[in-house]
């Protein structure tokens, strides 16, 4: 770390993590239907660019992205969603930190990917669910019988995992690219960007 | 209250309970074990003031844990699918759920804050983390806020407003965001006028220590995660 | 103590400077109000003296500012903070802690003081400030008031020299803002340098010793107290000093024969406390009516329920002859909230207003904006004004919606003369139009500059309700 930070970057960094989190955990109340549980991260994906492109107009060091991720998976850690996340925000966001550097902290198109990247973090929130499978497959070949299970199991295989991961980076994308323009459209022009 | 007990645990125990309950949902456990990762978020939210939330989480998780040994074996149909999803995500997540909601609910900042720093934790996560608690309150009551004024102006919940959903978020976010990077600068001016930035190393007018609660459930969720482990894999380190 | 020689600064280089040709020299003990209009470069000064000025914002700056000799700028943030104690205005965004106790010893821990030295002094300014009864709270739920005794309380346990207050008084009502006057009289005993940067004046009095005028970043002029009180506040743009000087302006009815409206069975409950019990009650229309009363007295209840806010609250108001019900209500009443940033959504002044029409009509738009003198800013963001115009827009967007009652959430806290003056043209241009306005207010100049009709609440219940009369208001403005 080149340059240290300074109290006003821990807690721009607090601040943005709950505007992210918060909107993560309302969107992530969808989540107790069954079905729309394993679209949370595209969801999640979509709506955080926003926030998140805000946030990069104030970072000019490495470690705050990195920074970012760790707190987020500490709070979900603390609210109960596993210590999962912490790692895998983590890694995620140390990821986008890098790419932001190699843009310098200034290139669009790095700020854009990166957020792609950050947000694949969500997947760890995604544990239960792949938890749950298991003794959701062994619960349900007892009630709805093999046939029906081998129908739905190839849906709940890895393969939609991967699915999942490219669909939650490209919407991360897109969710970013629209970050940018909304801070066109508003927080310039409001003069807070 | 009934009666005094003086219940508080540390928050590194309630962490490293939070963490050890968080491994064990990750297999299908015999019932002992189970039980005590059951039982300890009952205990810790019944001594502090929780008493009904404690209630409800015990009777919800033995409502699905009794549907699933004795009902789903043999339910068939729609009704069998909601119900399956009902028990096994209660029995496997609610427990690290109210961990969390426990933990969360009754951590002071200040409490936290001293606690990590005996423990080294630097001043890069403890301060954004104390953020992060103080801040999320702030968030909702701004979202009541929004919420009131979009009603004003004939935005609620109605037709009208689902048929654009994009312009809702928008609506919510430019306001929260606005207030949001005008908070992170006043709270950032007021938190250096009064020190933050000192680079000794902070003193605590709370000081933590562990108490017989601390070492009790500790002692306890230990044990379970060896009974755990030992369960899991105690043939093969025999073998 | 304090002292600065020649001292400019400008936040942005290419802009005029925010303070020009800075001398001051305030010694031990002193208690110094600084005043002047919004903007004048009062609030940039205290940020010189308490090290924000160069610690946090940056700029342009001339001239050296020193404590006890030392410069300012040569200090770290934290070591000023040891000999210099700030308030700010806003208790939402000041505090680090969710409880009270954690906060009133945050200073001190920061400052590395030992644990039974902390202990000592929490002691002495709960004794000092009698804040037993607000140990270990939650400090979300508390009013204005007790957050602003928290603050002070807070930096009061470091024990500063110098303590710093930017419009601490700006959320307060009247009577925590005499509390507020007995916390600035216990540091004056103390012997406590306090600096003052504020608008409203009349709780101030007694306990200043010197006052200093800014006008455009200068120095403008500089009294002592008792020459401070033969100036003429009104001409200078600054709040009365002294409200016994004042006179109610409209102690009639706007209208000559006023018709009236009726409220009837308003009840609302938090939990199993009830917070609003209102039977009937006939207020006139289209007035602007004051709502006065102490904090947690109902006043905000009561709005929210006026305007349809609350689904729990059954009641009914009878308007020309017509009972409306929530629904009906929450179509024709707005309220401005006292942060209006909540209620301006879109990206520019005139979108703001074509959003709240029936049909879109960009000339009609434009004409009340005219009409509010913001068609200058037609197309400016609406985040991107100054907090007055920002209240026009939203009383510009209720307009087009075609709302008949308007309530305003404290809408001049905060504000200087200049500003709330133009609050109450607004208000008087609204009854023009034929719209009703409630005021909910702590602003006593300005209930006499612009109501013609008085509700006041206590415990949930309307006590009285009269056609202006200054002695009976004064009764509850300065008890």
């Amino acid at each position: 770390m080149s340059e240290r930070l300074n109290v006003k970057d821990l807690i721009t960094v607090g601040i943005f993590s709950v505007i992210i989190i918060v909107l993560i955990f309302i969107f992530g109340m969808l989540g107790y239907v069954p079905i729309l549980m394993i679209a949370l991260p595209i969801l999640a994906a979509l709506i955080c660019g926003i926030p998140y492109m805000l946030f990069l107009t104030r970072v000019s060091k490495f470690g705050m992205v990195t920074l970012m991720g760790l707190i987020m998976g500490i709070v979900m850690f603390l609210s109960g969603h596993t210590w999962v996340p912490i790692v895998t925000f983590t890694v995620c966001a140390f990821i986008a930190d890098c790419i932001l550097k190699m843009g310098n902290y200034s290139s669009i198109k790095n700020a854009i990917i990166s957020h792609g990247v950050f947000i694949i973090g969500i997947m760890g929130n995604m544990l239960p669910f792949f938890i749950l499978k298991d003794a959701f497959m062994s619960a349900m070949r007892t009630s709805m019988g093999n046939d029906y299970v081998n129908v739905v199991a190839p849906f709940l295989q890895t393969n939609v995992l991967f699915v999942l991961f490219v669909l939650t980076f490209i919407c991360g994308l897109i969710s970013a690219y629209i970050g940018k323009l909304v801070l066109k459209k508003h927080f310039e022009r409001a003069g807070i960007a | 209250m009934g009666f005094e007990l003086n219940f508080s645990i540390d928050p590194r125990t309630k962490i490293i309970i939070l963490a050890i309950i968080s491994f064990m949902v990750f297999n299908d456990v015999p019932m002992y074990v189970s039980g005590i990762l059951v039982l300890i978020p009952f205990f810790c939210l019944f001594f502090s003031d929780y008493k009904k939330a404690a209630v409800i989480y015990i009777l919800t998780y033995v409502i699905a844990k009794y549907l699933q040994i004795t009902i789903l074996p043999n339910a068939t149909g729609i009704l069998a699918i909601v119900l399956i999803t009902f028990s096994y995500t209660a029995t496997r997540m609610l427990p690290i759920l109210m961990m969390g909601y426990y933990t969360i609910m009754t951590t002071k900042v200040s409490e936290f804050i001293a606690s990590m720093e005996k423990s080294n934790v630097p001043k890069d996560i403890t301060i954004p983390v104390s953020v992060v608690f103080r801040y999320i309150p702030s968030v909702f009551e701004e979202i009541r806020s929004i919420t009131k004024a979009m009603k004003m102006r004939g935005f609620g919940l109605t037709f009208k407003s689902l048929k654009s959903p994009l312009k809702m978020v928008e609506f919510y976010m430019i306001p929260i965001l606005i207030s949001a990077v005008k908070t992170s600068d006043e709270l950032s001016a007021a938190s250096l006028t009064r020190g933050l930035s000192n680079p000794k190393k902070r003193t605590n007018l709370i000081s933590v220590e562990f108490n017989k609660f601390d070492y009790l459930f500790l002692a306890i969720s230990i044990a379970g995660i060896a009974v755990y482990i030992y369960y899991l894999y105690g043939g093969a380190l025999i073998a | 103590m304090l002292k600065m020689e020649n001292v400019s600064f400008s936040y942005d280089e290419m802009r005029n400077a925010n303070l020009k040709d800075i001398n001051l020299d305030i010694g031990d003990g002193e208690v110094i109000l600084l005043c002047g209009e919004s903007g004048c470069g009062k609030t940039t000064l205290t940020r010189f003296l308490n090290g924000l000025i160069p610690n946090f914002f940056d700029g342009k700056r001339e001239g050296k500012a020193s404590l006890n000799s030392e410069l300012i700028d040569e200090m770290p943030i934290y070591e000023i903070s040891e000999h210099v104690g700030s308030v700010f205005q806003n208790p939402k965004t000041q505090f680090f802690n969710v409880d009270t106790t954690g906060e009133i010893v945050f200073g001190c821990e920061n400052l590395a003081m030992d644990a039974s030295d902390i202990k000592r002094r929490l002691d002495n300014v709960v004794r000092d400030f009698g804040l037993r009864h607000l140990l270990d709270k939650n400090i979300f739920k508390l009013s204005g008031g007790e957050k602003q005794k928290i603050a002070c309380a807070s930096v009061s346990a470091v024990n500063p020299e110098i303590l710093i207050l930017d419009e601490p008084s700006s959320n307060l009502d009247s009577k925590s803002s005499w509390d507020f006057k007995a916390i600035i009289e216990k540091w004056k005993s103390q012997g406590k340098t306090v600096i003052i940067a504020e608008h409203k004046l009349f709780f101030l009095d007694d306990v200043i010793d010197r006052v200093i005028f800014i006008k455009n970043g200068k120095i403008d002029n500089e009294w002592t107290i008792d020459e401070f009180k033969q100036v003429n506040h009104r001409n200078l743009g600054l709040r009365q000093l002294n409200l016994n000087n004042l006179t109610a302006k409209h102690p009639d009815y706007y209208c000559s024969s006023p018709e009236f409206m009726e409220i009837k069975n308003f009840r609302f409950n938090y939990g199993r406390t009830r917070v609003l019990d209102i039977d009937s009650v006939r207020i006139p229309k289209n007035e602007i009516i004051a709502i006065i009363g102490k904090n947690g007295a109902g006043k905000s209840t009561f709005a929210n329920c006026l305007c349809g806010l609350k689904r729990s609250c059954k009641g009914e108001l009878i308007l020309d002859n017509h009972s409306l019900n929530r629904k009906e209500r929450l179509k024709k009443s707005y309220m401005v909230m006292q942060d209006v940033n909540h209620q301006l959504f879109t990206e520019s002044v005139l979108d703001e207003v074509l959003l709240s029409m029936d049909g879109e009509n960009e000339e009609g738009a434009c004409e009340i904006l005219d009409n509010l003198n913001l068609i200058h800013l037609k197309d400016s963001h609406p985040m991107a004004l100054s907090g007055g115009e920002k209240q026009r827009v939203a009383i510009a967007s209720a307009i087009a919606s075609k709302k008949e009652i308007l309530i305003f959430d404290e809408p001049t806290s905060g504000l200087d003369l200049k500003n709330m003056m133009k609050v109450s043209e607004n208000l008087k241009y609204l009854q023009g139009l034929g719209i009703t306005s409630f005021i909910i207010t702590h602003d006593y100049e300005l209930i006499l500059e612009a109501c013609s009709h008085v509700l006041h609440f206590e415990g949930g219940k309307i006590i009285d309700s009269y056609k202006m009369d200054k002695e009976k208001l004064k009764e509850f403005f300065l008890e």
